[in-house]
């Protein structure tokens, strides 16, 4: 059993607190919305593009502190990013919060590593991966509300 | 209606000419009936019997009455549900901590609570929360258990200060 410091770290419980790029962002190219029903998570993630580049991103929402905390981790990771770029670290995300043997590309994930913990905590994976999925839509110009329960 | 599966006892007459199900309920239990389910059931009724509901009642209202008061020690704890006959559920929010991130805390210290809106995000509005905290009490739980509640009540208070 791992300690609960290591799904509650502190860079987790900071983000939660203060998270980054909270708010919506006016006039953005694209936005998508994002409900996890059975446990009331829900979010907006709205992203301005250059061409392929991911220029500016930010999220509004409620929820847990892991879902907020990875919403906010998600906005600082894919900001100036390519989209392709993007949905790599999504996957690389994925992998690091669903599967334990995994070959993990820590230089990539960079401070989204903090998100290693929730592994051992399989309810609480589509916590985490809420804004991500989230973020997908809104690239891809989905408009169905976007679910990970 | 027709039947929604076949199976043992939900037909009348079978011919290939022409089938006729069985008298409602039958038509719709088709197949071996959950005998060791009903069995179960009537133990359990019988075992409440036996340690009477008057028991059981005085019991629960006890641990309610404890349970109240140790939660109340908790920085920031809001009861959500504090009706003078309430029935023996402890159902609460916290500031700065979402339920779902209470659950997993107290879990990690061996209690099970649940979290959520409990299917019913009406009354969620009505007071304007996202979702509770909610241990409910039953007549095998003991004062310990609600001491091991608050203990790790006050964990989540460490991890998540108001």
């Amino acid at each position: 059993m791992s300690d609960l410091r290591d799904l509650y770290q502190e860079v987790i419980l900071d983000h939660n607190k203060h998270p980054h790029n909270f708010g919506e962002l006016n006039d953005a190219d694209r936005h998508a919305d994002g409900f996890n029903p059975l446990c009331g998570d829900k979010l907006v993630v709205y992203v301005n593009f250059d061409d392929e580049v991911i220029t500016d991103v930010s999220f509004v929402g409620s929820g847990c502190a892991i879902s907020k905390a990875s919403a906010s981790l998600m906005t600082d990771a894919v900001k100036g990013k390519t989209v392709t770029e993007a949905r790599g670290l999504f996957e690389e995300f994925l992998s690091l919060v669903t599967d334990d043997k995994a070959q993990l590309n820590h230089a990539t994930l960079g401070k989204l590593a903090v998100f290693e913990g929730v592994r051992d905590y399989p309810t609480r994976v589509k916590c985490a991966s809420l804004a991500w999925h989230t973020l997908r839509a809104a690239v891809e110009d989905r408009h169905e509300v976007v679910t990970t329960e | 209606m027709p039947p929604y599966q076949g199976g043992g006892d939900m037909i009348e007459s079978v011919t290939f000419e022409k089938t006729t199900y069985a008298e409602l309920p039958n038509k719709f239990e088709a197949g071996t009936p959950h005998i060791a389910g009903a069995v179960g059931l009537g133990a359990a009724v019988d075992y409440l019997h036996k340690v009477g509901f008057d028991g059981i009642g005085s019991h629960e209202a006890d641990l309610l009455a404890y349970g109240t008061e140790a939660l109340a020690d908790v920085d920031g704890l809001r009861l959500i549900g504090t009706a003078a006959e309430k029935a023996s559920i402890l159902s609460f929010v916290m500031e700065g901590a979402h339920p779902h991130d209470i659950g997993t805390i107290v879990d990690r210290d061996g209690v099970a609570i649940r979290t959520g809106h409990h299917c019913t995000q009406p009354v969620m509005d009505r007071f304007d929360i996202p979702a509770t905290a909610r241990a409910s009490i039953a007549m095998y739980n003991t004062r310990d258990e609600l001491d091991a509640l608050a203990r790790a009540l006050k964990r989540v208070r460490e991890m998540f200060p108001a």
